[in-house]
């Protein structure tokens, strides 16, 4: 008796639990249709289930409208439930558009949109959207949210995809290298060298038809005998200018030039006279 | 001696303790100082992070945001008003000056106190909606407290928010372990404005929340202002000064009531969590990072040293910003950034897929590059890159521009000229193959040259004698 009696409290206990469970917001009769302007003929129509999505997703077309008529129960009992919303989401970018249903105070709710309702980024979806139903309001029932079916959006081939144009938001660039200009290229190497060696050769031809033609340095110690320094001088002034034109070229600078030109060629020019009435002489003594 | 030691030394460790890198002048909006008590602890966390808080009523005469043409007050803190609106001493023109001015605006909006319409339209001008019902709140019917809403549901229980992108740092997650509530009670959600860069969310609502009008919606809600994770329960905006202005749906949340109070979460979307535990809320420790955040104690940047030099040939310049290059200079380029953590200077890395970024540009970036990290120090890290400058001559810059959501803005610019190659610094003919014939033809020249005047000096005439047919007879 006493062990009974001490079982009565723990009974009471799991009845108002089981009665506190019970409490809970569900739907009855919540039918989806999708029907197209003149379209009747291939209209979609389904009963929606209170604990497994629709097995294929709903197709909607670009003139088509969809509509859910449910009515939404607490506890068994047709009743207005405070918040009754359809949720569409977008599987990529987990974006969410909601429509909520027109509900009466009987409970029965309807709910119908159509592809223009829908935002941008929902249209543009690769995958169908998961549709949710939500069915709660106040006080201590338990909502009811389930997922109902898919939502396969499929816009107008004809008419251009609606722009969605990405707003700005702050981060990472894209990174930018600067694509430089070719450097100036020459033409092949075998066609200058091939050219290099033409000129060259001249040298040879050069020095070979004048010595052909009787050139000789036969009166260099005459001359070196009568004039030594203004002989030594000049030539040598010739050839440094030579010097001097290829220091020009190598790395002096155009101030620092004209000074070494100056006095060689003032050298050139004082030796070169005397030089060369040493070459008058030998003219007028007929060897020239 | 020693006490007067230690006291010193604890006197000096109060000082150093967690700062606003901005200024610790705080001004307190606040009605009725009877509700000083209701804040009572979130007062004492400012005033013990060495906010020097001064609270005023709006209708006081000598408040005054502006002194002299200077900002008073560094940060401004405003709760809830019973009153139409903030006196003339707040009006939304001079928040926005006090904003243009640098300084930091912590706004806290209660269903239950209709929001001013002046505040309403300074919202509406940062892009942020309120509901045009002054008395809509947000509920959750999968998400609410047990304990204290059980039956109207006005409590909403969120968890620490996620990082806004895998790109930005998140400022606001605890200690990231997770299973940590924030509750929201009665509070007003915000829409926000798509275009903006500068808005950006730190607490959003859950996807099945909503925003209902107690007094008209009293049914059912078939045209909501906003719905799930549109709402947005905590918003901020960072200007491009950097100055912050955060709204916090919930004054409430800022209560001592709800720094500790146990909640118990109901069953959730899909029958999870029918066996919730009861928890403690973690109200306190988030509002203390948002109002870190928000009074510039966190997530502030500051830029040390900006070196750039030419580095030809590997061979490192000892001219550190000059004001001139050459067209394809290859030169380095090192930035020093520093993060403010609550009471001290840090290095700064930028959060994982995140990058600062160098661009040289004249009008518009001929370089982007990633600057890496070349050494780093207790205080801040170096940040480096080398590149040749491209091939167009005219005034350039370097520009980082580091704009970060929740990050102060990082805006360095250093202008340089960028010369032509001067004539000696063009490749030498000799080096150009193309011009050895003509070098060849200038040396057999010079040659035939000195070979002529040898020759006319010093060679000895010899008769020519022809045959008839023009031959030569030795």
């Amino acid at each position: 008796m006493r062990f009974l009696r001490s079982l009565i409290p723990s009974l009471l206990l799991l009845g108002a639990g089981v009665a506190e469970a019970a409490s809970s917001w569900n739907f009855d009769e919540a039918i989806i249709s999708v029907t197209g302007k003149g379209n009747t003929a291939g209209a979609f129509k389904d009963k929606l289930s209170d604990h497994a999505p629709l097995a294929k997703p709903v197709t909607l077309g670009s003139a088509d409208s969809l509509k859910i008529i449910l009515t939404a129960t607490e506890n068994g009992k047709a009743k207005r439930p405070h918040q009754a919303f359809l949720l569409l989401r977008d599987q990529d970018t987990g974006l969410e558009a909601t429509f909520p249903f027109s509900v009466k105070d009987t409970g029965k709710g309807k709910v119908d949109f159509s592809q223009k309702d829908l935002p941008a980024q929902l249209l543009i979806s690769s995958q169908p959207l998961r549709a949710t139903l939500l069915l709660a309001s106040f006080g201590s029932s338990q909502a009811f949210s389930n997922h109902v079916f898919n939502l396969d959006v499929k816009p107008d081939p004809n008419a251009p995809l609606p722009k969605y144009e990405k707003p700005l938001r702050y981060g990472k660039l894209e990174d930018i290298h600067h694509i430089f200009r070719a450097d100036p290229k020459s033409g092949p190497k075998i066609v200058s060298m091939f050219f290099v060696l033409a000129v060259l050769a001249t040298v040879p031809v050069l020095l070979g038809v004048w010595a052909y033609l009787g050139a000789n340095l036969d009166h260099l110690s005459k001359a070196v005998g009568a004039a030594p320094i203004s002989h030594s001088l000049f030539f040598s002034s010739i050839l440094a200018m030579e010097g001097i034109f290829y220091l020009y070229y190598y790395n002096w600078t155009l101030f620092e030039m004209l000074p070494a030109a100056g006095v060689v060629g003032l050298v050139g020019f004082l030796s070169g006279s005397k030089a060369l009435s040493e070459v008058q002489s030998r003219r007028l003594a007929g060897e020239r | 001696m020693r006490w007067l030691l230690s006291f010193l030394l604890l006197g000096l460790l109060s000082v150093v303790h967690a700062v606003s890198s901005s200024g610790n002048k705080l001004l307190v909006v606040l009605e009725e100082l009877a509700d000083k008590a209701k804040y009572s602890k979130y007062l004492a966390d400012l005033e013990s992070r060495g906010f020097k808080t001064t609270i005023e009523s709006p209708k006081a005469e000598k408040i005054a945001l502006f002194e002299l043409g200077e900002r008073a007050y560094d940060h401004l803190l405003l709760l809830p008003a019973k009153s139409k609106g903030l006196g003339p001493n707040l009006t939304p023109k001079l928040l926005l000056d006090f904003i243009n001015a640098g300084g930091n605006i912590l706004l806290t909006l209660d269903s239950t106190h209709p929001t001013p319409s002046a505040l309403v339209s300074l919202l509406l001008e940062l892009d942020i909606h309120l509901p045009t019902d002054r008395n809509a709140l947000v509920v959750d019917h999968f998400n609410f407290d047990t304990l204290s809403a059980a039956e109207k549901h006005d409590v909403v229980l969120v968890p620490r928010p996620d990082a806004l992108r895998p790109d930005v740092k998140n400022f606001f997650k605890g200690d990231g372990k997770g299973g940590e509530v924030i509750a929201f009670p009665r509070g007003v959600g915000q829409t926000l404005g798509n275009t903006s860069p500068l808005l950006t969310p730190i607490l959003r609502a859950p996807r099945t929340a909503y925003s209902y009008n107690p007094k008209d919606d009293v049914d059912g809600v078939e045209d909501p202002f906003a719905v799930g994770t549109q709402l947005s329960l905590i918003t901020t905006m960072q200007a491009r000064n950097s100055a912050r202005f955060t709204v916090i749906g919930a004054a409430e949340m800022l209560e001592d009531a709800w720094f500790d109070a146990k909640v118990k979460r109901s069953v959730g979307m899909g029958g999870v969590g029918s066996d919730a535990k009861q928890v403690k809320t973690s109200n306190q420790a988030f509002v203390k990072e948002v109002t870190g955040w928000t009074f510039n104690e966190i997530g502030v940047l500051k830029v040390g040293k900006i070196e750039h030099y030419l580095n030809e040939v590997g061979v490192k310049s000892n001219v550190t910003n000059p004001k001139i290059y050459r067209v394809k200079n290859d030169v380095t380029y090192n930035i020093e950034l520093s993060e403010w953590s609550w009471d001290h200077w840090e290095a700064f890395t930028p959060p994982t897929g995140d990058v600062v970024q160098l661009e040289f540009s004249m009008l518009s970036p001929f370089h982007r590059l990633p600057l890496k990290v070349a050494s780093t120090t207790k205080t801040s890290t170096t940040y480096t890159t080398s590149f040749k400058l491209p091939d167009q001559h005219g005034i350039f810059n370097f520009k980082v521009n580091y704009k970060r959501p929740f990050f102060s803005n990082v805006e360095e610019k250093n202008t340089v000229t960028v010369r032509h190659f001067a004539h000696d610094e063009w490749p030498r003919s000799w080096v150009i193959s193309g011009a050895w014939p003509w070098i060849a033809g200038i040396g057999v020249t010079v040659t035939g040259w000195v070979a002529f005047v040898a020759l006319w000096l010093w060679s000895k005439p010899v008769p020519l004698k022809l045959t008839t047919s023009g031959r030569k007879i030795q």
